[in-house]
């Protein structure tokens, strides 16, 4: 098995672990090296082809795409190291992970290691929601990557489970692939985006946000048929081919769990002090496996300060 | 090993109805034999019925009722799946399960059933006391009286293990028929004529191992011997690193309420809770409950509390061939040359490999010649448990082949060689959850959030290239 050493290594080559990265760079260390278990660097940003990037750490508002490619540049003139294609898998020490890769098993060793892995929504089962198991049923994380990177087929009609920014995301996604959101259900009494963008994204796409609505079964044999709903008027059947689960973020932890690393028992991400330090001296968190979820450039501009904290 | 038959003929020695683990077990048995042999399923892929979806226990048929078939085939199948999966690579775990007592009565049970399992040949369970069972189990509920032990409960994979059946049986030249479901069947002096939706098929024997119809295909005959009650069960699965918290199987005592909800490790390396157990009226029913999924959250939450705190990654539900008997139903009916093979319930995952050598007898006592025995062609299963090298872990491989160290499904670690391996395997998949059943990818903790759109691509390309 190869072994090597760094010295600042970073899981996750997303805004959040970009940004750090280049950071690390920029304040002299000399080797400084992000992982990616995906083909391409970017992270989430760049399966998300609508604009809503950048505003507050590039101060230009940009697609997805272009955001993540940003940061790649910027990353790769700083000379950071990107190795995509790259899973840490686990420990291999205190201060070392284990990676599996195309070109085989290695093991490196760093004085610092940053967790920048991310956060994911939850899906259908993971909420518990009960029925038939067809065809048709998303996260927005894999619709978005469905419909901008696939160009697959989707559907004609959608419920979207969730009401938050993501939510809205989900929206445009749909509407590009063609879908039609019926309805954006959830058991709040308002959503929880900002009203500016609810109003701009209900104007044009035309949909129907029901608030006290909760999902209670999903129907159809093959193909999603449609959902059965609780309402305060009682239940009602929604008919879609398509149900997408936005938001209820859970954070990207398995590292940090099998490092026995401290972990938060409400957010379920690892434990920092105010230096993002972990449990663990030498090992820090940062992005939206802090606490999910922040928006891209938040996260990012957390990456570029721990640096300035820190060292 | 079986007789060939050209594409276009259409009358076979045996043809079997049901290509779920137990209709492909007789179809890997007959193949041996000097046999043209079909094996039929309506759905499009193997083991794509109840067999999909239990709890994957080899028993050792402890507590099946003394002297009846079942605890004679299941003890006969416990060790020939045992061996048979050494043989072909199907992924099992020698964890060996506790019954565990919550009450005075279930307690005072024990001992009960320790004696049935003697009965049954069983001679290896023991008595755990209190002390013992939490060192075993700290992450057990509070409240647990004691348990007994049964070490030869182990867990399989269920999914390789259908399939290495049937890959088999197709190595060995059986016509392997998906898609296609028998809507009447017509008898004459000596054939069996299936009228499917894919035309007509021959047969001069007949094996109806439809499971949950395996009533309606009798009907055709005139048979009234049974009628099978779907009974759901449905089952949640616990993300990957809940698999720390347990590490024998947890069953409960059985009592007259039923078997009850289980805790018990998975090879993959997950933890599954379950089955709920309702009889209902439509054989199709495969949803999960609202009551069911809260019913079992409660259960579980008993058993062990920090198994809920865990993600759940998957939902399942499956559902049991019940009948008004308790026994198998597996009759031959000698004159029609016909063998019923129904009823398997909760056991037939573990009893497959004996169901299949009785059905072989069966078929033998009606009068049909064998013919030459002959040794059935090696094959190998990609091993998907956790307890084995898996490939992303594999050096040499991964040196030979780089496309398995590249993870493409990063919850359940499956790379793309295994993707591209799998799509043109002899039984390739048809759909997302064929492909999952084959190499768990898409069925871990994000659900698709990362790689849904990229496997789907793959399946959808079929040759592997995306
Ligand atoms: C559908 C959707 C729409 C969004 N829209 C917007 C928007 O309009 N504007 C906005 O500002 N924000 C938006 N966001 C939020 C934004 O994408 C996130 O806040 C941001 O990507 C978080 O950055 P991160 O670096 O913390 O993690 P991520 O971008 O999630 O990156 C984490 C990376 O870590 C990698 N990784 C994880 N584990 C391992 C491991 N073991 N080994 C190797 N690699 C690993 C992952 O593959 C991933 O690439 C959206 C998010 C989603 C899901
Ligand atoms: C919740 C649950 C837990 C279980 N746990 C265990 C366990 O731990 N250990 C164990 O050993 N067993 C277990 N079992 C039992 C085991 O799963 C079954 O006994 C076994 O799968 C039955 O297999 P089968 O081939 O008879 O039925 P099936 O798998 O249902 O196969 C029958 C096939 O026949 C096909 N078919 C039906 N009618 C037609 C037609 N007209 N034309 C064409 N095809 C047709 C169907 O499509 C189906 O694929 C469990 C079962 C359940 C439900």
């Amino acid at each position: 098995m190869k072994k090597s050493e760094v010295d600042v290594l970073i899981v996750g080559a997303g805004p959040a672990g970009l940004a750090a990265a280049i950071a690390a760079k920029q304040s002299g260390f000399a080797r400084v090296r992000v992982l990616d278990r995906e083909r391409e660097a970017g992270g989430v940003p760049r399966h998300s082809s609508h604009t809503g990037y950048g505003l507050r750490d590039l101060h230009r508002v940009m697609s997805g795409p272009k955001y993540a490619a940003r940061y790649i540049s910027k990353a790769l003139e700083a000379g950071v190291e990107i190795s995509t294609s790259t899973t840490a898998l686990d420990w291999a020490g205190d201060l070392a992970l284990a990676l599996t890769s195309p070109l085989g098993l290695e093991e490196v060793s760093a004085s610092q290691i940053l967790l920048a892995t991310g956060a994911r929504e939850r899906g259908r089962n993971a909420r518990a929601i009960a029925g038939t198991r067809p065809v048709g049923i998303y996260t927005t994380g894999a619709l978005q990557q469905s419909v901008y990177q696939r160009h697959q087929e989707i559907g004609k009609r959608a419920v979207i489970i969730g009401a938050e920014h993501v939510s809205f995301s989900a929206v445009m996604t749909l509407a590009h692939a063609g879908v039609q959101t019926v309805a954006m259900l959830t058991p709040e009494a308002r959503h929880q985006s900002y009203f500016p963008l609810h109003w701009g994204t209900a104007l044009r796409y035309r949909y129907a946000l029901r608030t006290r609505t909760e999902l209670l079964e999903i129907l159809g044999r093959d193909r999603v048929s449609g959902v059965r709903v609780a309402t305060p008027r009682g239940e009602e059947v929604i008919e879609c081919d398509t149900v997408v689960f936005s938001a209820d973020w859970i954070p990207d932890n398995e590292l940090a769990r099998r490092g026995s690393l401290q972990i938060s028992e409400s957010t379920k991400s690892p434990i920092v002090n105010h230096l993002h330090e972990t449990s663990r001296s030498g090992v820090f968190a940062l992005g939206n496996l802090l606490m999910p979820i922040k928006s891209a450039d938040q996260c990012a501009l957390e990456g570029s300060s721990l640096l300035s904290k820190n060292w | 090993m079986a007789k060939r038959v050209a594409p276009h003929v259409r009358t076979f020695d045996v043809a079997i109805i049901g290509a779920g683990v137990v209709g492909a077990a007789i179809a890997r048995e007959l193949a041996r034999f000097d046999l043209s042999i079909l094996l039929i399923d309506a759905k499009s892929d193997v083991g794509a019925g109840t067999s999909k979806a239990n709890t994957a226990i080899l028993h050792t048929g402890f507590d099946t009722v003394p002297g009846s078939l079942e605890s004679r085939l299941v003890s006969r199948g416990y060790f020939l799946l045992r061996e048979y999966a050494r043989e072909v690579g199907i992924s099992y775990e020698t964890c060996g399960a506790l019954l565990v007592a919550w009450s005075a009565e279930e307690f005072a049970n024990l001992s009960k059933i320790q004696e049935k399992a003697i009965a049954n040949g069983y001679l290896e369970s023991y008595l755990v006391d209190v002390a013992d069972l939490y060192e075993k189990e700290p992450h057990l509920g509070p409240g647990a009286l004691g348990a007994l032990a049964v070490p030869g409960e182990w867990i399989i994979d269920p999914w390789s293990t259908t399939l290495a059946y049937a890959t088999q049986a197709k190595a060995a030249g059986a016509i392997l028929q998906l898609s296609t479901r028998v809507e009447r069947i017509a008898q004459s002096s000596h054939l069996h004529t299936l009228h499917t939706s894919q035309g007509e098929f021959e047969a001069r024997y007949l094996v109806n191992a439809a499971g949950l119809y395996s009533d309606v295909i009798d009907r055709e005959f005139g048979f009234e011997d049974f009628v099978v009650t779907p009974r759901r069960g449905e089952l949640m699965v616990f993300d990957k690193l809940s698999r720390s918290l347990v590490s024998h199987i947890l069953l409960p005592v059985p009592s007259s309420m039923g078997k009850g909800v289980l805790v018990s490790p998975t090879v993959f390396g997950n933890v599954m809770l379950g089955p709920t157990a309702e009889n209902l009226s439509d054989k199709s029913a495969t949803e999960s409950s609202i009551t069911g999924l809260a019913f079992l959250q409660e259960k579980g939450r008993k058993i062990m509390p920090a198994l809920l705190d865990e993600e759940i990654t998957a939902i399942y539900v499956g559902l049991r061939a019940a009948t008004e008997h308790s026994d198998f139903q597996i009759s031959l009916h000698a004159p029609q040359r016909y063998v019923t093979v129904g009823g398997i319930r909760s056991t037939g995952l573990t009893a497959s490999m004996a169901i299949a050598e009785h059905v072989r007898d069966l078929l033998t006592q009606a009068g049909l010649d064998l013919g030459v025995h002959d040794s059935l062609p090696a094959i190998h299963i990609p091993r998907l448990g956790e307890a084995t090298l898996r490939p992303y872990q594999n050096e040499p491989l991964i040196a030979a082949n780089p496309s398995y160290g590249e993870i493409i499904c990063h919850c359940e670690r499956v790379t793309r060689g295994e993707v591209v391996a799998t799509l043109a395997s002899p039984i390739p998949p048809q759909d997302q959850a064929g492909l999952g059943r084959r190499t768990r990818a898409t069925l871990g903790r994000c659900q698709g959030f990362y790689c849904h759109a990229e496997v789907r691509a793959l399946l959808e390309s079929k040759s592997g290239v995306s």
